[in-house]
């Protein structure tokens, strides 16, 4: 090789390298690198006990890292002969939204941009077609005359469609009927919001924002509500972490008008099995969908 | 086994070393097309760091030009089989020479969709999850996993056989039917399969009534079958282009003047038809009493560098067997000149009009001092009557890098039926969603007149059904024929169809949600960069392809040439005009 082609081949390359480094230089700015050890996690399912302890002391030394607060994170297991339906009576519902705070509060949910699980939709008296719904309904003090008002969160469905199209396997349905994410495996392409017809799963679009340490909902669990990452999927999980431990979810908890109810269905002393067999008009949403949803929406007559 | 790898590796070197000359022009556009790609990966950094709050993307519509420009190509990778078709079953001759160009091209788009959607994930760190065996595949539930195997699969066959063929070129050998004929009909049905299951994807969505209807899979299909031939259209005749030169190279230039025939000839003799022998192995089966025969009718011509051995236009019945030297066939179209083919020892150059009695398609001119056997129809089929021979010659005949017009004409009559069902597809499905009124048309509604003051598609779906109305028009007028006015026509086949079935079915799926709630996309600057950067990249593939195949296709770039010094390819073969 020539010295002249030399020189003029070094710097080709030179200017290609450096236009190549200033390319990539965005990825000084992750949020979010993962390690070694996350990359290479299992799968929930895969996971031996010892496997998944280890993991959840991980995840407990990295919230302690970032709040200087050590939660409790549990992979809390089904409980044999459970499942659990949601009831939520229309008549009740004063469409308050203290539901949305709670579930917020509790699921330990990023708060810029915040995600919310419950839609509350104000629909007209004597409609129930979402098309006519308003979201944003902001009047001086609720209930509005001639409005009646409906919350929507995952209706839990017995035959999900959202689990149907994830090609990795990161939500499934567990045996007491919640439909779960393993935020450590999903691969953030968003198929399952495009199945799902309820409009219930919420994506990571950046980092979740720190939430004050005061505010952090310390009692976590693996499928639930313990902080979840950039670029993956979540979903109201009926508040695993409080319902698998024998509470109620916290939308429930919060409600003023008492309009939510939920319970084990093959209980059938149960409230929910009372409500089931004794009101005459309930509702699955979306019913001809053909997911036979685990949330019922029922007015009191 | 040393040996083969050996010299497959030294195929790919030198292809690869064919990347990196060109003339200013292919450097011009080479480092406009890394500059843009370096830009979309810029734009991809910024994305994996801070995440998909870089698009225009939300909740509420979760999908955006990422998966519209996929879906879109996906429909460009299976139109391909639009003329492996014609060729393999039909036996189209005029098409034959475009196959290689068309599959390459299916090539270039299946990088670009694996490119598309893995830009669109979340978490693209853990794309390992999808790989059967170490991940977790759910397979045969997830259409998606269905997505992942039919593209990966269909990305094998295709640089399998666009590999294999074009190994087989270099090497002047011929392709052994059994191992790429199967893949060609694998590939036909695989092509149909991925452009189904893609959209097996929307229509399997019974949330989403604007996709959860079953005639969008023959409509993604028609309207591929129009955009994917559309952009092969333009692509061969951006290939004719930068193949040819406006005058014909330096040494080449005696070309379309009016030449006198080569001076020395003489009578053949049985040793001239040895020394074909060395070079033309399968002359071993000709007899001694059929050799004997020829030989009468035989003439040996000794040829000056740029001596013509037969003239584009004329019609005699001639066929020219190489003895010695080189020569190389030039076409003129239009007033410019492509090297289609070269001949070396043992090589033959005119058979086709010889043994159809149809006008010579190119002109024959020696490159360096060389001695050739002249045969009349006659004797070349006396020639021919052994088998092997007869293999040989015909395998041959289809050595050429031709671009017909007629080849154009071929697929114009395909983007023309195709555009027919798929507008009419298109009307079928507007007819159902409108005059059935029901609840479910809010999103077709959203699409063509907007919905509540919401109305951003309006404008694009008009768009692209007026190019798609007018393309249609002019595709069934005889003016189409003429390739000014078939280019335009391609152009708005391929700008309609991306905006139709990319931004006009992925978005409005999405609007208004399953809740009711309005509302809107738009593509953020990072997204669109991003978009780019991968158009960049496919366009740079298909351009590395092309750049690499075509003098092989020529005859310029053999295993036979391998020991001369790494120069460039002679002028000819280098692509823009000189």
């Amino acid at each position: 090789m020539g010295r002249r082609s030399f020189l003029r081949a070094s710097a080709v390359l030179t200017t290609g390298l450096a236009a190549l480094a200033a390319s990539l230089k965005p990825l000084l700015e992750m949020n979010d690198f993962p390690t070694m050890e996350r990359f290479l996690q299992k799968y929930y399912k895969e996971m031996t006990p010892e496997e998944m302890k280890k993991v959840l002391t991980r995840i407990e030394n990295e919230v302690e890292q970032q709040y200087k607060l050590r939660p409790h994170v549990r992979d809390l297991k089904p409980m044999d002969g459970v499942e659990y339906v949601y009831c939520l009576n229309l008549t009740r519902c004063i469409g308050c939204r203290k539901c949305v705070h709670a579930c917020v509060a509790e699921n330990n949910q990023s708060r810029d941009p915040e995600i919310q699980y419950i839609r509350v939709l104000r629909l007209p008296d004597g409609s129930l077609d979402v098309d006519k719904a308003e979201h944003f309904y902001a009047p001086p003090s609720v209930p509005e005359k001639g409005f009646f008002y409906m919350p929507v969160q995952c209706q839990q469905c017995k035959y999900p469609p959202c689990v149907k199209v994830c090609p990795v396997h990161a939500t499934w349905q567990e045996p007491d009927g919640i439909t779960v994410v393993d935020y450590d495996w999903c691969i953030g392409c968003r198929y399952c919001e495009a199945a799902c017809p309820y409009w219930a799963r919420r994506f990571n679009f950046t980092k979740p924002a720190a939430i004050p340490a005061e505010r952090l909902n310390l009692d976590m669990s693996y499928l639930g509500n313990r902080p979840r990452r950039q670029g993956v999927m979540e979903k109201c999980h009926f508040c695993i972490q409080r319902t698998r431990a024998g509470r109620y979810p916290a939308c429930l908890e919060v409600c003023p008008a008492g309009a939510r109810k939920f319970g084990n269905i093959l209980d059938p002393s149960s409230e929910v099995s009372y409500i089931l067999k004794s009101k005459r008009v309930f509702i699955q949403l979306k019913e001809e969908m053909g997911t036979s949803p685990r949330f019922f929406y029922y007015f009191d007559v | 086994m040393m040996r083969a790898t050996r010299n497959y590796l030294v195929f790919l070197r030198r292809c690869a070393a064919l990347a990196f000359e060109g003339d200013w022009r292919y450097y011009a556009w080479m480092g406009l097309l890394t500059v843009l790609c370096l830009l979309g990966l810029n734009a991809y950094c910024r994305q994996f760091a801070h995440g998909l709050i870089v698009t225009g993307m939300s909740d509420e519509v979760s999908w955006g030009v990422y998966i519209a420009n996929f879906t879109f190509l996906v429909g460009v990778a299976a139109a391909a089989v639009m003329m492996v078709i014609p060729v393999y079953i039909y036996k189209n001759e005029d098409l034959h020479d475009l196959v290689i160009f068309g599959e390459l091209l299916a090539v270039a788009a299946i990088l670009m969709c694996l490119a598309f959607v893995t830009v669109d994930l979340g978490r693209p760190d853990r794309f390992w999850h999808l790989i059967p065996g170490i991940g977790q595949f759910n397979f045969p539930r997830s259409m998606l996993s269905w997505d992942v195997l039919v593209l990966n699969g269909y990305l094998l066959l295709n640089v399998h056989i666009c590999g294999y063929l074009l190994y087989c070129r270099y090497r002047k050998k011929k392709p052994a039917k059994w191992f790429y004929i199967p893949f060609v009909f694998i590939a036909i049905v695989w092509a149909v399969s991925i452009h189904t299951v893609t959209a097996f994807l929307y229509v399997g969505l019974g949330g989403r009534p604007f996709w959860n209807s079953s005639i969008v899979g023959p409509r993604f299909l028609a309207s591929a079958f129009t955009a994917g031939p559309a952009l092969i259209i333009l692509a061969m005749q951006v290939v004719r282009r930068v193949t040819s030169t406006s005058a014909p190279a330096a040494g080449l230039s005696v070309l379309g003047k009016a030449l006198p025939p080569p001076s020395k000839h003489r009578a053949a003799t049985l040793e001239d038809l040895e020394v074909l022998a060395r070079d033309l192995l399968e002359m071993a089966s000709v007899p001694m009493e059929t050799r004997r025969r020829i030989l009468p009718m035989a003439e040996v011509l000794e040829v000056q560098s740029g001596g013509v051995l037969l003239q584009q236009g004329e019609t005699d019945d001639r066929a020219f067997l190489i003895l010695s030297g080189s020569v190389v066939v030039v076409r003129e179209e239009g007033g410019r000149f492509r090297v289609t083919r070269t001949a070396g020892p043992g090589e033959q150059v005119g058979e086709v009009s010889a043994l159809h009695g149809t006008p010579r398609m190119a002109t024959a001119v020696a490159e360096e001092p060389s001695v050739v056997l002249s045969l009349p129809a006659g004797a070349l089929r006396l020639l021919m009557e052994s088998p092997q021979v007869n293999k040989i010659i015909r395998s041959r005949m289809s050595e050429r890098l031709l671009i017909t017009d007629r080849a154009l004409m071929t697929l114009r009559s395909i983007v023309q039926v195709s555009m027919l069902i798929n507008v009419f597809l298109l009307v079928n499905e507007v007819f159902k969603e409108f005059y059935s009124g029901n609840l479910h048309d809010a999103s077709t509604k959203y699409l063509f007149v907007g919905l509540e003051h919401h109305h951003a598609l309006v404008p694009w779906i008009w768009t692209a059904i007026a190019f798609n109305l007018t393309a249609m028009v002019l595709l069934v007028l005889p003016v189409s024929r003429s390739l000014k006015w078939l280019n335009l026509t391609c152009v708005l086949c391929i700008v309609g169809i991306w905006i139709e079935k990319g931004m006009g079915l992925v978005i409005p799926g999405f609007i208004p949600t399953p809740l009711g709630e309005m509302m809107e996309y738009r593509p953020s600057v990072n997204e669109a960069l991003v978009c780019f950067g991968i158009w960049a990249f496919g366009l740079l593939c298909y351009t590395v392809f092309l750049r690499m195949s075509v003098p092989i296709l020529q005859g310029r770039l053999s295993k036979e040439n391998e020991a001369a010094p790494d120069g460039p390819i002679p002028a000819a073969a280098v692509p823009p005009e000189g």
